[in-house]
């Protein structure tokens, strides 16, 4: 048998070894050939002998210590080389192997193959006793050298494996819709008034919130509608069945606008005042695609005593910004409502067009977004208030319409509809 | 309301190198708002006169002709045309390739292209009025006729436009941007308004002064209604058509030419903004008299119409009783006819809201009452006199004024303000000089004395209709004519007193993204008013409901008092999309009880509260679960939103619900709402198909948000606790309450129990009849060491001996 046979030569399998004696007794005759050569290995044999330790792993030692020593009868001069061949051959081989393994298990087999317990490299290191005396240092170190690099290799190999790894096989398809957390949402409208609320509580503003149904003495008298203004008329406001006649005090209304509301809060604390105040209006008019019977408003009231009229422009600028998350260019026009003095139009830049003109802002560069103003020195006396004293800025600004405008919605009917196809889009 | 730019600039010297656009914005920033600012000549680009030089029968087609057309410049067009009235010589409208017509004035705008008609190539062509949308100018007397311009005589190849005095600029200025500055109505208001911004030179529209002597008389007998009447009787008039540059203006200002008479009043109207009518004065027996109707008088108006009259209108009368309703529509009885030789003209003054009013009951708003009812200044009647005999005279050289008389019953006071120039300066938050001020107020005719602090203003008549009354009004009027855009924003100032701390607002907001947020349902909004369907399937009475007198349908009519019957509906909308939803709303509710009055002690409002509602619809999940996820999301609301708890307790079934599933919500002893499973019939009766559909409704003004959260921290437990399910067998309709109270109560079944959860409930195959499975988690642990096995199953033990003994309950063996 060649030295090259050993390595690979399996009658060495464990079934076989488990039956101790034939096989020490193999190694006792190759041994008496070869006695001459080394006392003290003899004596070593020996002590497996008398031991009688049936344990695989000496067995196989012994057997191939003899197997070395049979042959240097022939190789002694090579044998410095041919250990040093073996060993680049070996960390080549493995080398590749590593390079070429592709997962964790396959780097394993090749662990074992090579400095596993029965790994080429450590039988290898086995044989190291039958070598010359003076080989052995430069040899030892050798294999203790290829042994670390594999390890290495193997490790760096590992964290490459590591990095590279998934918990899932590659078809794992990503595409696949995700779970929804929950499926239900606030009306738009909702969201857009408390994006307003913190706006405006960041400045120190107070939110009110007022009843649906009002008086025409609060509707209109308190805010200085003349008694014939025509909004009174039942054709744009909604009265209240048995409470449609008599004298403003008795007449009863689903409220047609917020501004009544504000007189009673006004009413109810002192100045000066800071809030805003959200809520449904409702105004008996055929609908369509951009007219409504109930609707939301959100009016802002500032009044103090030195306030000047632009004050109002801080208001408007701050609701829009957060509306649209940029500063948004503004213009205060002209405008005429009975409680306000002066009273005004406020226009915002066209987001669409960016103030060109476009058929959105029918080519004027401006949409008209709320109305304005110092609150009327009626109004003000109204809420017990001396208007010499105290002025202020009002808006009011239709919700609905600026939610419109910051999602593209072009049917004001949807929010009211409690379509949950429409009303879905706005989580 | 539609200016012509060359008619204001009778009355203002506009420079010509005036930017319209400009214009237009300034006159939007400080005045009313410009809507449109038209270049009229471009609706005829392409357009010329042409004149027919030969007509030629078509070769291929009876009803055609073809025409050879001198377009100017020496070309001669051949130009096929199916008009009726085509004359050789006849100065014609040609559209040339590039214009844009309508064919037969309807439809589209197409643009004119060279084309074949039947076999025969025609350039452009030959144009009826309305085709080019003249048809009010120039109205056809019948079909296919073509617009015959021969009474213009300009050369062939001369514009349209240049023709027809169509190089004009249109002013279209929203009506509602006016309503409170009656003064703007005409063009001479505008021209005054235009000379006040841009400080240029106004003409004055000189008064008319009557030489005549006679017994013509007029008698007013309410002055507050009709403050001013001036009648004008006068002979040697016919009806004819006006010059075409009457009619020319008339039609750009929006309105239709008729004939010299009426056109007169009309064209007075449109530039002075004062309405004035022309009685056939054959047809007025003795004197005019302004009155009021007599309740039920009968009156046929110019439209034909007969009214029955009550005593709030104001008619015009003469001695046989009404010929006009004042200030709205002239009779029919007194109208200008074409035997019409003598004519009494009426230039008026009425008083608004009594205007108004009329118009409106009879459902007749017309020019006149349009502009009566923005309160004109009686002042005013001097220029519409005024100008009204000037194109009297001027059309009618033989014309004789048999009658005059000016009733000015209510003379009108001009408005008289004090200003504090240190209030102005404030409000203004800018120091403008007293010359910078005055001039302004003086440019819009204000008269203007200074002294000290102290500014005396007196308005012009025609702004002190209402319009300008207080020192804000002064103030308006100087800032606007300074201009907006030259007042930088100020900011305010904040005083800090403390955090705004609004816990009811706060607790609804965390309520609505709690039901939203954390149980995944939708917000909806409904209106005010229920459908009487849903009123009767699901509150079934409507006792208590306040009704819109008004309603926007009849079956619309009841409001609101609870959420529910409006999201059944909305239930019902999404059942066709949605097998599995749940919805919430949040909104006022209405009752007609407990008046209070809280603001002012004369204004009686009915009980108003705010309820959240819900609505939990399902087709897929069984009762239970449904049950389950309603009851859930009431029981954890109070943790999740911080406020006092509430309990369930069956106390009063509502109405519209289960016999078996439903429970009322209490804080305290109060009842605050409702929840439970639409029942079979109801939900039949809303049109729900498929869907089992859970409710609740709560009374959120019951809510008591809590001053801070108020769970407390509980150590960690030192020695692992246990969970232990036990199944048992109880009787079938046990409690999970009584159960719960039976482990956990006063007298916990054992010392080492943390807690006992219900995990679920089975009745089935394998259980008795009259019996039900329940599955108990029972959490075990000491705080003093850990337990062994055999304490927990005796702990175990223990609450199922409990359990057998108060509830006869047995342990599940399969």
């Amino acid at each position: 048998m060649s030295l090259l046979e050993v390595s690979v030569w399996e009658p060495f399998g464990e079934k076989h070894l488990l039956c101790v004696k034939p096989d020490v007794r193999v190694a006792e005759r190759i041994h008496k050939k070869s006695a001459e050569y080394e006392e003290r290995r003899y004596s070593e044999i020996g002590w497996y002998r008398d031991s009688h330790r049936p344990l695989f792993y000496d067995r196989r030692t012994v057997f191939f210590y003899f197997t070395g020593n049979l042959l240097q009868d022939k190789l002694d001069l090579e044998r410095r080389i041919v250990m040093k061949d073996k060993i680049e051959s070996i960390l080549s081989e493995v080398k590749t192997r590593i390079a070429a393994a592709s997962s964790e298990n396959e780097l394993q087999n090749v662990k074992s193959a090579y400095v596993g317990k029965q790994g080429s490299l450590s039988l290898l290191m086995k044989e190291l006793p039958k070598l010359d005396v003076s080989l052995r240092p430069e040899m030892g170190k050798l294999l203790n050298q290829a042994k670390n690099e594999v390890t290495e290799l193997i490790d760096a190999k590992r964290l490459e494996l590591k990095l590279k790894a998934s918990e899932v096989s590659p078809d794992f398809d990503c595409s696949v819709p995700g779970i929804m957390p929950q499926k239900g949402g606030l009306h738009p409208i909702t969201q857009m008034c408390y994006d307003l609320n913190d706006a405006f509580r960041s400045m120190g503003f107070e939110i009110f919130q007022e009843d649906d149904i009002t008086s025409e003495l609060y509707a209109f008298d308190k805010l200085n509608f003349p008694p014939n203004h025509p909004a009174r008329e039942s054709m744009d406001t909604y009265w209240l069945e048995g409470h449609d006649s008599g004298s403003t005090n008795e007449k009863l209304c689903l409220r047609p606008h917020l501004t009544g509301g504000s007189v009673r809060y006004m009413q109810t604390h002192k100045p000066p005042y800071r809030f805003v105040y959200p809520g449904r209006v409702y105004r008996n008019e055929t609908t369509d695609a951009h007219h409504e019977r109930a609707f939301f408003q959100y009016e802002a009231l500032i009044v103090d005593k030195d306030i000047t009229f632009t004050s109002g422009k801080v208001m408007i600028n701050s609701i829009l910004s957060k509306v649209f998350g940029t500063d948004v260019p503004v213009r205060m026009r002209s405008g005429f409502f009975p409680f306000v003095e002066p009273g005004f139009e406020i226009d915002m830049q066209c987001q669409v067009c960016g103030g060109k003109g476009c058929s959105v802002c029918k080519h004027v560069g401006w949409i008209e977004v709320m109305p304005g103003g110092s609150p009327h020195p009626n109004v003000l006396r109204a809420a017990g208030l001396d208007p010499d004293e105290y002025t202020g800025f009002y808006v009011n600004i239709g919700l609905d319409r600026l939610v419109m405008m910051r999602y593209g919605v072009d049917d004001v009917r949807l929010f009211h509809s409690a379509d949950l196809r429409f009303l879905k889009q706005f989580r | 309301m539609k200016l012509s730019l060359s008619w204001i600039k009778d009355y203002v010297q506009i420079p010509e190198d005036m930017d319209l656009k400009k214009l237009a914005y300034d006159l939007t920033m400080s005045t009313v708002e410009v809507e449109d600012v038209e270049y009229l000549a471009r609706r005829f680009d392409n357009v010329l006169v042409g004149v027919i030089e030969k007509i030629e029968p078509h070769p291929n087609a009876d009803k055609l002709r073809v025409c050879k057309v001198d377009i100017g410049g020496g070309e001669i067009k051949d130009i096929v045309c199916g008009g009726i009235n085509l004359k050789e010589g006849m100065r014609v409208a040609v559209s040339c390739p590039g214009a844009v017509v309508r064919w037969h004035g309807e439809g589209e705008p197409v643009v004119i292209k060279n084309s074949k008609l039947r076999g025969v190539e025609s350039y452009g062509m030959i144009c009826a009025s309305d085709e080019i949308g003249l048809g009010e100018l120039f109205p056809a007397s019948q079909e296919a006729e073509i617009l015959d311009l021969s009474a213009f005589e300009v050369p062939a190849g001369t514009s349209l436009a240049d023709a027809l005095d169509m190089n004009d600029v249109l002013l279209e200025i929203d009506n509602k941007s006016m309503t409170n500055r009656p003064d703007l109505w005409g063009h001479y208001g505008i021209a005054r308004e235009i000379a006040a911004l841009y400080d240029l030179p106004l003409k004055k529209i000189e008064p008319y002064t009557a030489d005549v002597q006679s017994d013509f008389k007029v008698e007013i007998n309410d002055p507050d209604r009709c403050t001013r009447y001036i009648g004008v009787e006068m002979s040697g008039v016919e009806v004819k058509p006006s010059p075409y540059q009457m009619q020319n203006r008339i039609w750009k200002a929006g309105m239709r030419p008729i004939n010299a008479l009426v056109d007169i009043t009309n064209y007075v109207m449109l530039a002075t903004g004062n309405p004035t009518h022309a009685f056939d004065a054959d047809n007025i027996t003795d004197h005019i008299v302004v009155r009021h109707a007599v309740e039920g008088e009968k009156l046929i108006l110019l439209n034909d119409h007969e009214l029955t009259l009550c005593a709030d209108d104001l008619v015009i009368t003469d001695s046989e009783g009404p010929v006009a309703l004042a200030g709205v529509m002239g009779g029919a009885k007194d109208s200008i006819l074409p035997k019409t030789r003598r004519v009494i003209l009426e230039v008026a003054n009425f008083e608004s809201t009594g205007i108004r009013r009329t118009a409106l009951r009879y459902d007749t708003r017309t020019e006149a009452s349009s502009r009566y009812e923005k309160a004109v200044d009686p002042e005013r009647c001097e220029q519409a006199l005024a100008l009204s005999m000037q194109y009297f005279q001027e059309l009618y050289p033989e014309l004789t004024v048999t009658g005059f008389c000016d009733k000015y019953v209510k003379k009108l006071e001009r408005a008289q303000i004090d200003v504090s120039l240190a209030w102005l300066a404030k409000r203004l938050g800018k120091n403008l000089s007293n010359e910078v001020i005055q001039k302004k107020l003086e440019l819009l005719g204000f008269d203007v004395e200074i002294s000290g602090d102290n500014m005396h203003v007196t308005a012009p008549t025609w702004r002190s209709t209402g319009d300008i009354s207080i020192k804000d009004d002064v103030m308006e009027e100087v800032a606007r004519l300074y201009g907006y855009d030259n007042f930088e924003a100020t900011s305010f100032t904040t005083t800090f007193e403390g955090a705004i701390n609004q816990k009811d607002q706060d607790l609804l907001r965390r309520i609505k993204e709690y039901l939203a947020i954390r149980c995944g349902m939708q917000e909806v909004y409904t209106y005010p008013w229920m459908n009487d369907v849903f009123v009767n399937a699901v509150l079934q009475s409507t006792q208590g409901v306040l009704r819109l007198s008004t309603p926007p349908a009849p079956d619309l009519s009841y409001i609101r008092s609870s959420l529910l019957p409006n999201l059944c509906e909305a239930v019902v909308k999404n059942e066709r999309y949605f097998n599995d939803f749940a919805i919430f709303e949040e909104a006022q509710v209405f009752f007609d009880r407990n008046y209070t009055a809280a603001y002012d002690e004369t204004e009686l409002l009915p009980e108003q509260k705010r309820h959240i509602g819900a609505a939990f619809a399902s087709s897929v999940k069984d009762i239970t679960e449904l049950f389950r996820e309603a009851k859930g999301v009431l029981e954890y609301m109070p943790r999740y939103t911080h406020m006092e708890g509430f309990e369930f307790r069956k106390e009063e079934k509502p109405v519209w619900a289960d016999n078996v599933v439903w429970m009322n919500i209490f804080h305290g002893d109060e009842k605050i709402g409702d929840m439970g499973l639409v029942a079979k019939k109801v939900s039949m009766d809303c049109g729900i198909k498929n869907l089992s559909v859970m409710l609740f409704e709560l009374d959120v003004t019951k809510l008591v948000p809590l001053k801070s959260r108020t769970n407390r921290f509980t150590h960690l437990a030192e020695y692992p606790e246990t969970d232990y399910d036990i199944s048992m067998l109880f009787d079938s309709d046990a409690a999970w309450a009584d159960i719960y109270d039976a482990i956990m109560g006063q007298k916990k079944a054992s010392a080492l129990l943390k807690d006992a959860a219900f995990v679920d409930e089975y009745r089935g195959k394998q259980i008795p009849a009259g019996k039900k499975s329940v599955t108990i988690r029972l959490t075990i642990g000491s705080s003093e060491k850990t337990l062994t096995s055999q304490e927990i199953e005796s702990a175990a033990n223990q609450v199922m001996k409990k359990l057998g003994k108060k509830m006869g309950a047995e342990l599940r063996t399969q």
